[in-house]
């Protein structure tokens, strides 16, 4: 056993001078965050999805003290009112508030979005781990599953299962996310056989490591970075997803706000309240706009493959 | 004498391919006695490096096919994957070729080299901590509890084989496999590296088997030296014999080919004539015999067996077994 306090007992050969000690440790993450503040734009767009979550999480407390709505209160008097007082951002055919709607729809679209992430993140990064670790027979039956799951063309997909499962946000996440997770087990896997044949992970077996350990300690914060990425290019995209599933009606169903379920409502009074279209629609697209642009800026700042 | 660690007898490791099977390791037999250093020594695809792996039972994709791995009298080949993590890195541990790419690029030094005391001594990170700090010192790593908090890419490669040789002796192994230590390093480090590993040797009671293809190290390093050449040893026994005077052409041959301080001015090194052979397909007999200037008409017959040829050396080779001695036509 080593006694640490008998250390450097007797000097073993000493290397000659060989780098600085003092420089503070820059850890992999400490520099990809560098990198990503140092991105104005990431930076923005990644304040304005905070921000966004936000006020879907203190929902309940906009409505009470900035709109003095609640989102399914029906207001028969003042049917169609355009932007203004008191309804700042106008009503829809039933008097309900618009601003109020929006921001609990964005409750819904960003709750479903971050499940969703996580779903398929968990799900298929359990995949690619396994298979590219196991290889084998392991791996093909794995792989060969994920290309069914691929190759099944989603819309008809998301139509059935919409069918089979009432639309809730949690089984909207995990219909969308049943589809999203081939992806990302494919890049996990991808990158488990490169990282895989690495010295470290032969050296730690020569340590006597098992494999879950090789696993979990070894291999997976060595995918993190390309688990980020993915993650965060895939937000803006489930968000749209989600909209044109509420959309073509089989996403959330109204009464429940959601920006997808707004925008089909309003499409049949397109023309003579033409805000009920913008204002969904405008906060879909900035959402989304926002959410790629920030995953742009993650991945040039995570992404090992970029540097 | 002293007493036998690691006894390896008929080791037979193959790796199939779509072109047939690769006789990687093919019927190789030595001992490793506590304390000494054995140098394997040998050209790229020999089989050095698959042996050791094989020791280790690490050999996958390749499948121990025959033979026995005799540590301490258990056989390692029939060790149970648990009994195998067991000996892994706490009983025997090795060093890897290139430092740059065997340590986890996302861990701090620290925590890699305290990883095997967590595995094999069960002990907390904090206890484990110490010890690596206090193994990175011994092994001449400077301010090493500043250093243990430092990432793998913050170290040199001479650093990276020192954490390396300190990861693998925390938990005070009894045998090192060191797989060309110092093949990755430039020649001024590689110096240190060695005189290190001279040293852990000597006070740790370290058994070493050093993996090298440099002539040179295995001089300076070991005591006994074993030679290998298409998965097979072709000659082994003390350093200095087989080196004065080598009882295998082969091994004849590779002397010959480098330079030495004391021969003439401008005489020219003289290399092996053609290639190795191709491991699924071997030439009939000897296997070295297409290439060999002594070839007799028995070697390309007969697959010579490694037999005493003088005093204390073994050779497989059926010129100088029959007592020719090996000198320059």
């Amino acid at each position: 056993m080593i006694d640490p306090g008998q250390a450097v007992e007797r000097e073993l050969p000493s290397p000659a001078f060989e780098g600085d000690a003092r420089r503070p440790a820059q850890s992999y993450w400490n520099e990809s965050w560098e990198r990503l503040r140092s991105n104005r734009i990431g930076m923005v767009c990644g304040s304005l999805i905070l921000v966004l979550a936000l006020i879907a999480i203190a929902a309940p407390l906009f409505t009470q003290f900035l709109t003095h709505y609640e989102p399914f209160r029906l207001d028969l008097d003042s049917t169609f009112a355009p932007p203004g007082h008191p309804h700042l951002l106008g009503t829809d055919e039933l008097g309900r508030d618009t601003l109020t709607r929006l921001i609990y729809g964005g409750r819904v679209t960003l709750g479903v979005a971050l499940l969703t992430v996580a779903l398929s993140l968990t799900l298929g990064t359990t995949v690619g781990l396994a298979a590219g670790f196991y290889g084998r027979w392991i791996d093909d039956l794995l792989m060969r599953f994920v290309d069914v799951v691929l190759a099944f063309p989603a819309i008809f997909l998301f139509i059935l299962m919409a069918i089979l499962f009432r639309p809730t946000p949690i089984t909207l996440a995990a219909i969308i996310a049943s589809v999203g997770w081939g992806g990302v087990a494919r890049l996990v896997r991808g990158e488990v056989l490169s990282v895989k044949q690495r010295d470290f992970i032969l050296a730690t077996r020569s340590l006597g490591a098992r494999d879950g350990r090789l696993i979990i300690r070894h291999l997976l914060p060595n995918v993190l970075p390309v688990l980020i990425v993915a993650a965060s290019l895939g937000v803006g995209q489930i968000i749209l997803i989600e909209a044109a599933l509420d959309f073509l009606g089989l996403g959330i169903q109204p009464p429940t706000a959601s920006w997808g379920n707004m925008l089909t409502n309003s499409q049949s009074y397109f023309f003579h309240s033409v805000w009920l279209v913008y204002f969904p629609g405008i906060t879909i697209f900035v959402t989304v706009l926002a959410a790629n642009l920030f995953g742009n800026a993650v991945r040039d700042a995570f992404d090992p493959r970029l540097k | 004498m002293a007493q036998t660690l690691l006894e390896v007898q008929d080791l037979r490791t193959v790796f199939a391919t779509k072109e047939g099977n690769v006789k990687a390791v093919d019927g190789v037999s030595f001992h490793l006695d506590a304390g000494e250093t054995l140098g394997i020594v040998g050209e790229s695809g020999c089989g050095k490096s698959v042996t050791a792996m094989s020791i280790m039972g690490l050999q996958r994709p390749g499948r121990i096919v025959g033979g026995k791995v005799l540590f301490k009298g258990n056989d390692l080949t029939k060790a149970s994957e648990t009994e195998m993590r067991e000996v892994r890195g706490q009983q025997i541990a090795m060093i890897f070729q290139d430092p740059m790419t065997s340590l986890n690029p996302v861990f701090k030094t620290g925590w890699q080299v305290a990883e095997p005391l967590r595995l094999h001594r069960g002990v907390d990170f904090v206890k484990a901590l110490a010890g690596a700090v206090a193994m990175l010192g011994r092994v001449g790593i400077p301010s090493p509890a500043e250093r243990a908090k430092n990432y793998p890419h913050q170290f040199s490669g001479g650093m990276r084989q020192r954490a390396m040789i300190a990861m693998g002796l925390t938990t005070t192994p009894q045998v090192l496999i060191a797989d060309e230590p110092t093949t990755a390093l430039d020649v001024t480090i590689q110096a240190q590296i060695l005189d290190l590993l001279r040293t852990v040797n000597r006070e740790f009671g370290t058994a070493t088997i050093l993996i090298t293809h440099n002539l040179g190290v295995v001089a300076g390093m070991c005591e006994r030296v074993m030679v290998m050449y298409a998965g097979k040893v072709v000659e082994s026994g003390p350093t200095e014999d087989v080196f004065a005077h080598p009882k295998h052409p082969y091994t004849w041959s590779l002397l010959r080919s480098i330079p030495r301080l004391d021969a003439e001015r401008h005489e020219p090194l003289k290399p092996i004539e053609g290639l190795p052979p191709n491991l699924i397909d071997l030439p009939p007999g000897c296997a070295f015999q297409p290439r060999c200037p002594f070839r007799i008409e028995r070697c390309t017959r007969d697959t010579p067996v490694l037999n005493r040829v003088g005093e204390t050396q073994l050779a497989a080779c059926w010129v100088t077994q029959s007592g020719t001695e090996l000198k320059d036509a």
